[in-house]
């Protein structure tokens, strides 16, 4: 099956007797890139399982109203960022911890879990990316893993450019700290 | 810094560390599509529930304003109504002496006594209507007769 483009899956999705499938090329494209984008956040398989779902809910409850004054590429990541942000302050509110308590349960996740089989470094760098603040992780995550544009970040995260480079900057010379510390 | 950029660039690499279970994104379409059909379904039952009973609760709701309304309206006049100089527990007093015994010195006797605060004006006005009544000797019945 050849790939649609963005804007052959939003016409296709406007045709009433095609919606369904319009949806399903849609979840079919961009549900490993969200799966991985949303996974680098919450760490754990069942949670990124439950925040896809929801993300492709909105998703599918929203594509009729979408204005395309955005790329359907970056309005879906910022529906799965924001669901994931969204996740992490009700885990904090669910368990009355501070968010830095429940980045070190995440740290722990990575070294028991059936789901992580990198090595020492690898576990280390993960380590290291669940100690920056949650929106300089995603920065460095979709810069540094999905290799994001700029432009195209600055739409997900309703940032500047700038502001997104400055804080890239600032999330490589921290994980360079933890290392050297390390 | 840029020996530490070196560095990440090869951490990079071509392998995950992070795995997913057998089948996960061959499946998950279909876990998906079921989950929002089975929301569908919930919301399509409420949906036609509020429709059946939407006219009940429009009546029931104008019903509810309408009596607000008028009960409100009925309290307003009512406490315009009742503003008067002379308090309404005197006039239970007054009315309590049986008719036939009725002496206008003591309907002027217990206006006197009564030590209730008056408007100064109100009673200025009072004071006058009574010595009217007395300098002119007129009795209750010739006054129930003018009113």
């Amino acid at each position: 099956m050849s790939e649609y483009s963005d804007k052959e899956l939003l016409d296709l999705f406007k045709e009433l007797e095609k919606r369904n499938y319009a949806f399903s090329l849609i979840v079919r494209k961009y549900q490993e890139k969200l799966y991985w984008h949303i996974r680098k956040i919450v760490v754990r398989h069942d949670d990124t399982d439950d925040i896809l779902q929801n993300t492709f809910i909105k998703v599918w409850k929203g594509l009729e109203g979408f204005r395309e004054d955005s790329k359907l590429y970056t309005w879906l990541y910022r529906i799965a960022t924001n669901e994931s942000l969204t996740f992490l302050k009700q885990q904090k509110t669910k368990y009355l911890l501070p968010i830095v308590d429940y980045e070190n349960q995440l740290k722990d996740t990575l070294e028991s879990d059936l789901y992580f089989n990198g090595d020492e470094i690898q576990r280390n760098l993960q380590k290291a990316i669940l100690d920056l603040p949650e929106k300089q992780r995603i920065v460095f995550n979709l810069k540094y893993f999905e290799e994001m544009k700029y432009d195209d970040m600055a739409e997900v995260l309703n940032t500047s450019v700038g502001a997104l480079k400055a804080s890239y900057h600032h999330a490589v010379k921290k994980i360079e700290k933890y290392f050297k510390e390390d | 810094m840029e020996k530490f950029n070196k560095k990440l660039e090869e951490l990079k690499g071509d392998k995950n560390p992070f795995s997913v279970p057998e089948g996960y994104f061959d499946s998950f379409p279909q876990k998906l599509q079921e989950r929002i059909a089975s929301e569908n379904t919930e919301y399509y039952w409420f949906a036609r529930f509020f429709q059946l009973i939407k006219p009940q609760f429009a009546l029931g709701f104008m019903i509810v304003a309408f009596a607000v309304v008028a009960i409100t309206t009925v309290n307003v006049v009512l406490k315009n109504n009742t503003d008067s100089g002379i308090e309404s527990d005197l006039y239970t007093r007054i009315i309590e002496v049986d008719a036939s015994e009725f002496s206008e010195q003591h309907f002027i006797d217990v206006l006197y006594n009564d030590e209730k605060e008056i408007d100064e004006q109100k009673k200025e006005e009072t004071d006058h209507y009574i010595h009217y009544l007395v300098d002119e000797d007129i009795d209750y019945g010739t006054l129930i007769d003018e009113l």
